[in-house]
């Protein structure tokens, strides 16, 4: 899937990059990741589906994930 | 390579490893860039993402481009502008 | 080590022994091109497995190909590999489609590819095989697995196989590569991304207008997702029949396109009933959402509807929905 293509392009520029999925797409990232040599690459996962929430709905997954996020790209 | 008789196609990948980029010690003042891939949600996503990286962790700012088509990889024009503008990058598939 | 255990193990098995892959079996099958063993194809994504000439020979052998039906696969995968047809994104996708082949022109025949009875399903040496013999790739050198490289939800039996030719025997028209401008002696191959096909039983019809709004009906339900996207390809397979009912009424095939465009669609009263509709995707067409009388057609470019005369004689249409994330059909001739 091309985000995780995009987050690699990102990191191959010393750009920490991080990429956030639902979980339907979890396995496939994992196998992207490793098949463009960043295997074990971390993502953010949001619980599927993400298309048929509100707004509203949407902000409160994420922001539940925010640290994560940050973690993933600080040292 | 034929093995046993037969040949075994079975392709596996051996990637030149990429090392991740260096992460800084904090996100302050960083430009954020925020790759929309432009499928339901995603720019809700990271909009959230933007706003609260500024507010809770110091970010500078937050652009966000959106890619032409969701199913397709970014082309290599917005990735390399956005390097040259972004310290630190999120993209964000929606669905 | 029992080679069909050995075969049947892998990752990448479709879950059917293969023909087991010799050097021998990969010489005789190589006799059925005069192209290099080590000419480079491309490579299929996601896991960018290359694929050669002997590559496909090898999965050729494996799929239970005859040599003769190399040409074919040789001429198929730099289609599958065009940048419109999105490859990637569909070996990853959620969705279910499958690169449908169909084969034009004389050499189809000569290899005994089916346009007739039962095209679609089991019996037909080279339908089956040619089609395996793509999954077999894009399973095993792109990783097109679920789990692996593929999110796909249900997957689709045209994912086992997807390749047959147009019924050039009984339809009254020229066959769609020659509506395409190819030449009546050019061996053609079409390739879309589509779904199953659904099945329209009308044994009542006699003149089209009435026939093809049966067969437009089936062509935009809620939730498929052509009603929903801005490009997104359909192919509908009319049953000889049922194509001679639109042809003794005067109309060829580009009439008959034109028609079922003209009728497939809903208001957007009824699109908000159910499926995918909502403001994002109104938006993405240009379409003021609260419109509701306004009609949306299902196929909304005019190159996104693709015409063939296949299946026995009967009164049944097939039309197979396309993939709605972003994939155009491609065409192009294949050497023999």
């Amino acid at each position: 899937m091309c985000s995780v293509h995009d987050t690699v392009e990102f990191e191959k520029r010393g750009i920490p990059a991080a990429v956030i999925i639902t979980e339907a797409f979890a396995r496939a990232a994992t196998f992207q990741f490793c098949s463009k040599g960043m295997e074990g690459h971390p993502y953010i996962e949001l619980p599927h589906p993400i298309s048929n929430l509100t707004a509203g709905q949407i902000r409160e997954v994420t922001l539940r994930q925010v640290e994560a996020l940050a973690r993933q790209l600080t040292a | 390579m034929e093995i046993k008789g037969f040949i075994d196609p079975t392709f596996s990948a051996v990637q030149a490893k990429v090392p991740p980029a260096r992460r800084p010690a904090s996100l302050a003042g960083k430009v954020i860039g925020l790759l929309d891939n432009t499928k339901e949600g995603a720019d809700i996503i990271l909009q959230t993402i933007g706003d609260a990286l500024v507010e809770r962790y110091g970010a500078a700012r937050a652009v966000i481009r959106k890619k032409e088509m969701f199913s397709k990889v970014a082309a290599p024009e917005i990735i390399n502008e956005m390097a040259g503008e972004v310290q630190i990058a999120v993209a964000a598939l929606g669905g | 080590m029992d080679e069909f255990e050995f075969f049947l193990e892998k990752q990448w098995s479709d879950g059917f022994p293969v023909v087991t892959p010799t050097e021998e079996r990969v010489a005789r099958m190589l006799a059925g091109t005069r192209a290099e063993p080590d000419q480079a194809l491309g490579d299929i994504p996601p896991a960018m497995g290359p694929a050669t000439v002997r590559t496909v020979a090898i999965h050729a052998v494996m799929a239970g190909c005859k040599p003769e039906y190399l040409p074919i696969l040789l001429g198929a995968i730099p289609l599958l590999l065009r940048p419109e047809l999105n490859l990637n994104a569909v070996q990853g996708t959620m969705g279910s489609a499958a690169p449908l082949l169909i084969v034009n022109g004389p050499y189809a025949k000569q290899v005994g590819l089916n346009g007739g009875n039962g095209c679609f399903g089991p019996g037909f040496r080279a339908n089956a095989s040619i089609g395996r013999a793509i999954r077999l790739m894009l399973t095993n050198l792109g990783s097109g697995i679920p789990g692996i490289g593929s999110s796909t939800v249900f997957a689709s039996p045209l994912r086992y196989t997807a390749c047959l030719t147009e019924n050039m025997e009984l339809s009254p028209w020229e066959s769609l590569a020659v509506a395409r401008g190819y030449a009546p002696d050019a061996n053609v191959i079409t390739c879309a991304m589509v779904d199953p096909p659904r099945y329209g039983f009308d044994d009542f019809s006699t003149e089209p207008g009435r026939l093809l709004t049966g067969i437009a009906d089936s062509m935009s339900a809620l939730n498929m997702m052509n009603m929903s996207v801005p490009r997104c390809a359909m192919v509908v397979a009319m049953c000889p029949t049922q194509a001679r009912i639109c042809a003794q009424a005067g109309m060829g095939r580009a009439a008959v396109v034109e028609r079922l465009r003209e009728l497939a669609g809903r208001p957007v009263r009824e699109l908000r009933r159910g499926g995918t509709w909502r403001t994002e995707r109104a938006e993405k067409l240009n379409i003021d959402f609260h419109n509701e009388d306004l009609f949306v057609p299902a196929i909304k470019h005019p190159d996104d509807l693709h015409l063939i005369v296949a299946g026995g004689l009967g009164p049944i249409t097939a039309v197979l929905p396309g993939w709605g994330g972003g994939s155009i059909a491609v065409h192009g001739e294949y050497e023999v």
